[in-house]
């Protein structure tokens, strides 16, 4: 710490703002895993505010094995899951296969995340792995030598508690001032922003989820809803199987981007608050009781929204192989989707090869399901609603059905 | 297109919906209290008769469940989902078996009316916070729905009477279930540094056990201090208690033990269950490793309940908190650890401070800070570096053995950034065991391979202090002979710098009693 001199302590206070400091030159790379895919607006948010620009953020890409191998080989240091074995293959990326090299490799150890359901539950915290994941993969490029530092790489890792957003700026200002030269004011400008952005953009995201629902509603269309975690967006995890359902013409939603408009997820939970079961509709105490993991926790709210929304007739549930997280759900979630006669379909133990004759025969039995039963499951959960639906404006209590 | 005509109300041919709903117990009435019986588990035996010490002390009948068995892996495998973590399979398999033998001896609602069953939980991420969910799938599994099952949340003192005030957690049985744990602890050091050293084999165990039993009959008659800060106050300044582990001491004065045979020193480290679990689920390593010439470090629980409450630990705790006096809680929270700390010395002093010392979590925090974030939650979270490195550099230990159970998320990534640890400090001796319940021999002959080298090194370090002080085995006999007080048990040898025990043994006879000058 440096000690004050009289000079520095007599100085007299800059009456205008002090000009933006210079990080123009500075290019980060970040890691494309875990929950960066459920905050990656945020990172990319608070960077630009610290005057970094897009072309310098670059993310490293989708999961492959190719990366893996490429990349990451002879850096694991543990047999885990794959969304945080692979991370190896990320970080390798981001130092030895860049056209211009970078400065700066962010990877966040996120502990708590923004939730729709924060307030609504114990806490929004993330899996240990989550949080963890960064500090055991760092050990790969550390334990020989510090590979970061041969390659002129400043490694970043702070510990930040997305979920709790009074927390961020003194987190992110205490692990990365060194880094970025930062100081207190500029860095609570850049969480705002930050945050802005990742809203902004969620708000987007939900927004488009609600017209697909709105299209399927006026027309009677079924879609889809993938229960799963953000990082199985990444087609090296999730093997994009919602991507081959949706070629058969089929609209998915994923959970996190759920609409949660208060009038449509009134006219949803109306009966279970009206008779007590629940507190609110984002309340999820009756079905899942230790609700501190915030994926997990919004997991649960999703298999309870499905089954209650008419147009959603399926629910694909994917779980990485090893997902100690995902393990004790199973159960809960296929019997919340189930109970309204939802189908239901899980793809789990997915790890680094997508089993490609697997998914084709099983999408093609989804399918068929699909076709075969939506209409009745429509109608079916439709009859347990009020004719108020919000979906269908104008013709709010004429919904349609397709057969 | 079909228009609907029906909405609102559910067609006369369509069931009724039952949405799926968690396990929630029925209420455990105050007026069932004498017919019902607590089970609980997931500690030693030690641990768990002074608990029950304590619970029978508040007029509670509390049974610990069996210690876990073989075909306890399988009973839990069947009933809940795949993947679980094995002390999730373990735990639940325990008390699904001992439900079906009662069941069997009487009829599910019987065993549903006669016992509860009281399990640690509500804390974080994942680390029991989650294993009541395999439990309530489990009862489901086996039709006992009405088996009711409650929650010790751990950081709660007094969490009030819960369900139905059948079980009241208050001060009084909080802290009596933390003074047993304590204790526990306190006997499993004395056990561990005694057993490998015995000259008659068996006494050990006897003395061992009598004490248990004795320490049982002094929590079972507690006086009654009243519900709160009377009992607090009681139970901080009391010499109850100190004069009770004084009757221990002098029980194992009579255990003679000879310290001049070499042992490498094994410290155990772990996921909190698994290394705290003495028996079949952790491949008996501590019995196997003592019989492999080890000594083996035992881990008390004490470290984990001083984990949780420390002040910058819990930081992270109080991000919700709405306290109009945030300050004043900190400093409570500063001097509770200090009190905890102070309690645990006076009863350590009064075993001649013989068990180890907590170590001091601050260090703790700092030397695993470069490998590991002290804010990282689940598990054992930074400790397990934290405690490695802190008995590499204390020399408290030759060797680490970390128990790892397959699957278990946060240990998995400890594992990883030990191998960040081992880089910068290669002559760390380091054995991460997985524990998957079924591959006992891999597991041992790794750990075996770390061993021989602990025991080179245990070797090595006594040949030295032997050459460095002059002193021959035969001197040491002879000194021994002329004062038998250093070879009983509970003779305090320091800490001279050296992990192992005989080396550090030698040159306190030589330097301290003067035996290298004689
Ligand atoms: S939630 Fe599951 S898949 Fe994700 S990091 Fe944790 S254990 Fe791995
Ligand atoms: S710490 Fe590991 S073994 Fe223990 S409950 Fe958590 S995941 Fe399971």
């Amino acid at each position: 710490m440096p000690f004050p001199t009289l000079r520095t302590w007599f100085e007299k206070k800059p009456s205008v703002e002090p000009p933006r400091k210079d990080r123009s030159h500075l290019r980060v790379g970040i890691a494309k895993v875990l929950n960066v895919w459920s905050t990656h607006q945020f990172w990319v948010g608070f960077l630009k505010e610290l005057g970094i620009s897009s072309e310098n953020i670059v993310f490293s890409s989708d999961t492959s094995e190719e990366q893996g191998r490429e990349f990451g080989k002879g850096r694991g240091t543990v047999d885990c899951c794959y969304p945080v074995k692979c991370i190896s293959g990320h970080y390798g990326e981001l130092v030895f296969g860049q056209k211009r090299n970078i400065n700066i490799l962010l990877s966040p150890m996120i502990h708590s995340l923004p939730s729709i359901l924060h307030g609504h539950v114990v806490d929004t915290v993330t899996c240990t792995r989550v949080m963890a994941g960064p500090e055991s993969i760092k050990a790969g490029f550390l334990k020989e030598s510090d590979i970061f530092a041969e390659n002129k790489i400043l490694y970043a890792s702070p510990f930040v508690s997305l979920g709790d957003r009074h927390m961020v700026t003194q987190q992110l200002f205490t692990s990365l001032k060194n880094i970025f030269d930062l100081d207190m004011e500029e860095t609570a400008r850049a969480v705002k922003a930050g945050f802005d952005a990742l809203d902004n953009f969620t708000a987007k995201a939900r927004q488009q989820s609600r017209d697909i629902l709105t299209w399927c509603a006026e027309n009677g269309k079924p879609c889809i809803l993938v229960l799963a975690r953000p990082y199985h967006m990444d087609p090296g995890i999730g093997h994009e199987i919602e991507g081959e359902l949706q070629a058969h013409g089929y609209p998915i939603l994923w959970l996190q981007y759920l609409p949660g408009d208060d009038d449509l997820v009134n006219w949803l939970f109306e009966e279970d608050v009206k008779t007590g079961r629940i507190k609110s509709p984002f309340d999820i105490s009756d079905v899942w009781t230790s609700s501190y993991s915030s994926n997990t926790n919004e997991i649960m709210w999703g298999a309870k929204f499905a089954t209650r929304c008419p147009w959603i007739t399926c629910v694909v549930r994917l779980s990485s192989y090893e997902c100690g997280m995902d393990q004790p759900t199973y159960t809960p979630a296929q019997k919340i989707v189930e109970a309204t006669g939802t189908l239901y379909f899980k793809f789990g133990d997915l790890d680094s090869t997508k089993p490609g004759g697997g998914i084709k025969i099983r999408v093609e039995t989804i399918v068929h399901y699909l076709s075969k039963y939506s209409a009745e499951i429509i109608q079916r959960k439709l009859n347990c609603l009020s004719p108020d639906c919000p979906l269908v404006g104008a013709r709010r209590s004429d919904p349609a059905v397709s057969t | 297109m079909a228009q609907l005509t029906t909405i609102g109300q559910l067609p006369l041919n369509q069931p009724p919906v039952h949405h799926y709903t968690a396990y929630r117990p029925r209420p455990f009435k105050r007026e069932e209290r004498e017919k019902v019986t607590i089970l609980y588990g997931g500690l030693t035996w030690k641990h768990e008769r002074l608990v029950q010490g304590a619970m029978h002390n508040m007029k509670y009948n509390a049974e610990p469940l069996p210690n876990i068995a073989r075909d306890d892996l399988d009973a839990g495998k069947e009933l809940i989902d795949v993947g679980a973590c094995c002390p999730t399979i373990f735990t639940t398999g325990s008390l699904v078996n001992f439900l079906k033998k009662e069941v069997a001896a009487s009829s599910k609602e019987e065993v549903a009316n006669k016992y509860v069953f009281l399990t640690a939980g509500a804390c974080g991420p994942c680390r029991f916070g989650q294993y009541h969910e395999s439990y309530s799938m489990a009862l489901d599994g086996l039709g006992l729905r009405d088996f009711r099952m409650f929650l010790l949340a751990q950081d709660e003192l007094d969490q009030g009477p819960s369900g139905g005030g059948g079980l009241e957690i208050n001060l009084p049985l909080s802290l009596g279930l933390i003074w047993g744990i304590l204790f526990g602890d306190l006997l499993t050091d004395l056990e561990y540094m005694t057993r490998p050293y015995e000259v008659n084999p068996g006494q050990t165990d006897k003395v061992l056990q009598a004490s248990v039993e004795y320490l049982y009959g002094v929590f079972r008659e507690r006086p009654d201090h009243g519900a709160k800060y009377g009992t607090l106050a009681w139970h901080l300044l009391t010499n109850y208690f100190t004069r009770a582990l004084r009757e221990v001491r002098k029980m194992w004065d009579a255990i003679e033990v000879d310290r001049v045979r070499v042992k490498a020193k094994v410290k155990i480290t772990g996921e909190f269950w698994l290394q705290t679990h003495e028996g079949e689920r952790n491949y008996n390593i501590k019995r196997w490793l003592e019989q492999e010439d080890a000594e083996v470090v035992a881990p008390p629980v004490a470290v984990w309940l001083h984990y949780l409450l420390h002040p910058t630990i819990r930081k992270l705790e109080h991000r919700h908190s709405t306290s109009k006096h945030p300050r004043i809680e900190e400093a409570l929270l500063h001097a509770l650890e200090r009190i905890y700390r102070w309690t645990y010395n006076r009863f350590r002093n009064a075993l001649a401070g013989l068990p180890n010392e907590l170590p001091d979590q601050e260090e703790l925090r700092e030397l695993a800070e470069p490998f590991y974030h002290f804010e990282l939650r689940g598990g054992e979270g930074h400790m397990l570096i934290g405690k490695a490195l802190h008995a590499y550099h204390h020399k408290k230990a030759h060797m680490i053995c970390e128990l790892s159970p397959y699957s278990c998320m946060p240990n998995t990534m400890s594992i990883g950034s030990m191998a960040n640890v081992i880089g910068k400090y290669p002559d760390l001796l380091y054995a991460p065991i997985e524990v998957k319940g079924d591959s006992e021999v891999h597991a041992l002959s790794r750990c075996q391979m770390i061993l021989t080298e602990a025991k080179r090194r245990a070797q090595d370090q006594f040949d030295e202090v032997l050459k460095k002080t002059g002193l021959s085995a035969e001197k040491i006999r002879k000194y021994e002979e002329r004062h038998p007080e250093v070879r009983r048990a509970t003779y305090k040898v320091p800490h001279r710098g050296y992990s192992g025990t005989a080396a550090n043994y030698v040159i306190h006879l030589a330097e301290d009693r003067g035996l290298a000058r004689a």
